[in-house]
């Protein structure tokens, strides 16, 4: 953790411009912005900063945000939640589509089935997200008027009952949902019909169809168990790969997430912010490592955590 | 299944796609007929109508002496007032001061201040309220950008209680620009006395004087404000205005078809399809500012003004408005705004003359000139003006090539704190204050620490520069900045290309709008409505 800390941080102030350097205004005396600079200790020397920062952090202070003067550990907190509530179900989703999309393509392959499947997967991983979502939502709210277009609430929802607002949250996910899974299924239902493919060639599962066994049994049973555990291990990495979709999506969305907010802390080199969402990304990351490995145990008997 | 087959399923998966996108885009395309302006009748005015506005950007802090940003100020506009305010002429005219008057040697101002207003918690405005705020931003620990407005020669400007209602401003020396910054939204004494202003609560949960109070913040998604019945305007027709944050320009247009927002800025691509959308007031103003291209003076290859005169010649201002603005801009001659009162149309416009351009290249013996154009990532416009540039650049056989930067680092290069910087040429723009002071643009004390970064050094122009500003009177300063439009016309220092036009899409069913101009079309806010 030590290590992605100084490494963000010195990658951070490598990069060129500076915080104030956005108030780039014919009517703003750069006087002003040397001042505010000195206000937040950039005209320290960088190691000074970072130590500085670190023995903060160590106190549980993440710092204050250089443009809304807030805690950043606030700011987060606040962000964290409408990002978990787009990824966890996306997450999800994608895993309980991708198996048997990947599963029934191997075993019927070459059928008709298997050839759309196909030709989805490759649309999908070639379609930007960023288009997608537009296409979805100029179809959905433009044109069919059925769901709404952008944002986490409606205007309204202030007033309404708990009922209503859950409903209202739940009809301005399905889109940036929807965006989500049908992009990220595209490229893991390949690797699940690849996994499967090759573990049906394997020479058990002749055995286990030699025995006689039903097909049912020898897909499910011998074949489906081993072909999971490469796709445990893509679920596991694929993880912050859906961490960074989730910016394009909460853009195109106006979805009030975590990416949004990391990508601006950036063009803005809102320093404290950038750091405060690395750490909680890491972590993030970390957790979703800690899950995979658990994944492992549960679908792989060869490996066991605490025994010996 | 054969290699045929599986053709046949994917030229069967394209044209799906296809008739989407057809599907799409054809109920979109632009038709010929010409579409009116359509304001609804204001006794249709819902009197719980809610006005939904979109925002760009994040709103990042409701101060006004410490926001940077447009996002905050779209939305601190609602809820603070200032002792002045600009009409839609932009003149400056009274709002929380009822008048003022300024000493004979333009020194001292007296504000004369409204004495019915309240602050959205009840508590009376005065003019302590006044001092405490200019104070608060010439307090150096306050990290406010406006502190410079305030200072003079070094010394900051005097701000005195004469009495409850009266409050004086002594400057250091007389200040025409004075007048415009007057007009700062005012900040309550009674809830910031004493409170580190950088990281006060106020700042998420703002009380002001304004039309409309502070009500909900959900960070990054809306923020509202409601109606503020004690209005010392008038009561507001609407009861409440929404600020929904929608960070993508295409995202922001769906939300306005789908009628999720009322308001939105439209991009030149979409204005004629946009403009013939039923439901839908389409507005063109002016703003004021302009788009350049800016040479490194401090650069041995245009030191000689023939070198530049003569690539202004070979602009073809016509066709980049043409190309890029489908007329949405206008060719641009003077560093000024044709909706300041301080524009003048007398300056040297160097007309597009090959033959011309050639010839002063020729005599100024750079045949050869090569250069780089830098340009910032992400602004449309600006890089494909680059590139027209290039192509028209090429006819007088100068060789040009862009570089296209992020922003941030863009502004490391200018912004260097030592001279000479490191480009050639700046394709930039500048939005221009209401006052035409532009000291801070072109005096050549602001190089190489300010926003002079091309170097341009002129004393004729320094003069006038200082004249400009510590003139009061407003056709002497109009003479005065005539002439210095002109000594910059004949450096060509920058070649001007354009202004540009906004363009913003509102719904029918808005009404109670101000004339459409650089101030925007909601500067009475008061009487803005929506029907039921």
């Amino acid at each position: 953790m030590i290590g992605v800390s100084l490494l963000s941080f010195f990658v951070m102030h490598l990069a060129p411009g500076e915080p104030t350097a956005l108030f780039t205004d014919p009517n703003i005396n750069p006087a002003d912005l040397a001042r505010i600079r000195v206000n937040w200790g950039l005209d320290q020397p960088i190691f000074v900063q970072y130590f500085y920062w670190l023995g903060n952090v160590l106190r549980g202070d993440f710092g204050t945000s250089y443009t809304t003067g807030q805690p950043v550990l606030t700011e987060v907190l606040q962000r964290l939640p409408a990002t978990l509530l787009l990824m966890i179900p996306a997450y999800i989703l994608t895993f309980l589509i991708t198996v048997p999309l990947g599963v029934i393509s191997a075993v019927k392959k070459g059928s008709w089935f298997d050839n759309l499947v196909t030709l989805f997967s490759f649309a999908g991983m070639a379609m930007p997200s960023f288009w997608l979502g537009l296409m979805l939502m100029l179809l959905f709210s433009v044109k069919l008027g059925w769901l709404p277009a952008v944002g986490m609430y409606d205007v309204g929802a202030g007033d309404w009952g708990l009922g209503a607002r859950v409903f209202d949250l739940l009809r301005h996910m399905i889109l940036p949902l929807l965006t989500m899974t049908l992009l990220s299924l595209a490229g893991i239902t390949r690797y699940q019909r690849a996994a499967m493919l090759e573990v049906l060639d394997q020479d058990y599962i002749r055995t286990a169809r030699a025995k006689g066994l039903p097909e049912r049994v020898v897909i499910f049973k011998h074949a489906l168990r081993n072909a999971l555990i490469p796709i445990v291990t893509i679920l596991g990495l694929s993880l912050p790969g859906l961490f960074s979709g989730a910016f394009i999506i909460e853009t195109i969305f106006a979805w009030p997430g975590m990416g949004r907010l990391g990508v601006m802390a950036i063009f803005q080199r809102n320093y404290p912010l950038i750091m405060g969402i690395v750490i909680f990304s890491a972590l993030l990351i970390m957790l979703g490592n800690l899950l995979a490995d658990i994944g492992y145990a549960l679908v792989d008997p060869r490996i066991r955590y605490g025994k010996s | 299944m054969g290699r045929l087959k599986k053709f046949a399923v994917l030229v069967a998966v394209l044209f799906c796609f296809i008739g989407l996108s057809f599907l799409l885009g054809c109920a979109g395309q632009p038709t010929t007929k010409t579409k009116l302006i359509k304001l609804p009748d204001p006794a249709q005015a819902d009197p719980n109508g809610k006005l939904v506005f979109s925002l760009l950007g994040e709103v990042s802090i409701l101060n006004p002496i410490l926001s940077t940003d447009t996002s905050s100020s779209a939305v601190e506009g609602t809820i603070f007032t200032g002792l002045t305010r600009i009409n839609e002429k932009l003149e400056v005219v009274p709002d929380l001061a009822r008048s003022w008057e300024v000493s004979a040697d333009g020194k001292v101002w007296t504000f004369y201040l409204r004495q019915d207003v309240k602050w959205h918690d009840g508590v009376p405005f005065t003019a302590d309220d006044v001092v405490f705020t200019f104070n608060a931003i010439l307090n150096p620990k306050v990290n406010s950008v406006r502190r410079s407005d305030y200072i003079i020669d070094d010394q900051p400007i005097k701000f005195k209680v004469l009495n409850n209602f009266t409050v004086q401003a002594i400057l250091p020396k007389p200040f025409a620009p004075f007048l415009v910054r007057s007009g700062i939204s005012l900040i309550p004494r009674h809830l910031l006395a004493g409170q580190d202003i950088n990281t006060a609560k106020f700042n998420r949960q703002p009380v002001g004087t304004g039309p409309f109070k502070f009500k909900e913040w959900v960070t990054g998604n809306q923020l509202t404000v409601e109606r503020n019945n004690d209005y010392y305007l008038g009561r507001p027709q609407l009861a409440a205005i929404i600020f929904k944050i929608i960070p993508d320009e295409n995202s922001q247009l769906v939300a306005l078809e789908a009628g999720e927002i009322d308001e939105a800025g439209i991009p030149p691509k979409d204005y004629a399809r946009l403009k013939a959308m039923d439901g839908l007031n389409v507005f063109e103003s002016d703003n004021l500012g302009y788009t350049y291209l800016g040479f490194n003076l401090a650069q041995p290859k245009f030191c000689d003004k023939r070198i530049r005169q003569a690539l202004a010649y070979a602009t073809d201002r016509e066709q980049l408005v043409r190309i890029i603005f489908k007329g949405l801009a206008s060719p641009a001659y003077a560093p000024s705004a044709p909706i300041s009162w301080a524009y003048s149309d007398e300056v040297a416009k160097y007309p597009y003359n090959l033959q011309k351009a050639r010839e002063l290249l020729r005599v100024a013996g750079a045949e050869n000139l090569e250069f780089t154009i830098l340009v910032n990532q992400g602004n449309k416009e600006r890089e494909k003006a680059a590139v027209i540039l290039q192509q028209q650049y090429k006819k007088i056989g100068v060789k040009v090539t862009i570089r296209v930067m992020e922003w941030l680092a863009l502004l490391k290069i200018i912004n260097s704190p030592n001279g000479p910087k490191d480009f050639d040429a700046i394709l930039m723009g500048w939005s221009l204050g209401l006052d035409p002071d532009s000291y801070s643009i072109w005096h050549s004390s602001q190089y190489p620490k300010g926003f002079n970064f091309i170097n341009y050094n002129n004393p004729e122009a320094d003069r006038l520069l200082a004249a400009g500003r510590t003139t009061i009177e407003r056709s002497k300063r109009q003479e005065i900045y005539a002439k210095l439009w002109q000594t910059i016309a004949l450096d060509q220092p920058y070649i001007l290309l354009w202004y540009p036009k906004g363009v913003v899409g509102v719904r029918e069913r808005v009404g109670g709008l101000s004339e459409p101009g650089p101030a925007g079309l909601f500067l009475n806010l008061q009487d803005v409505f929506v029907t039921k």
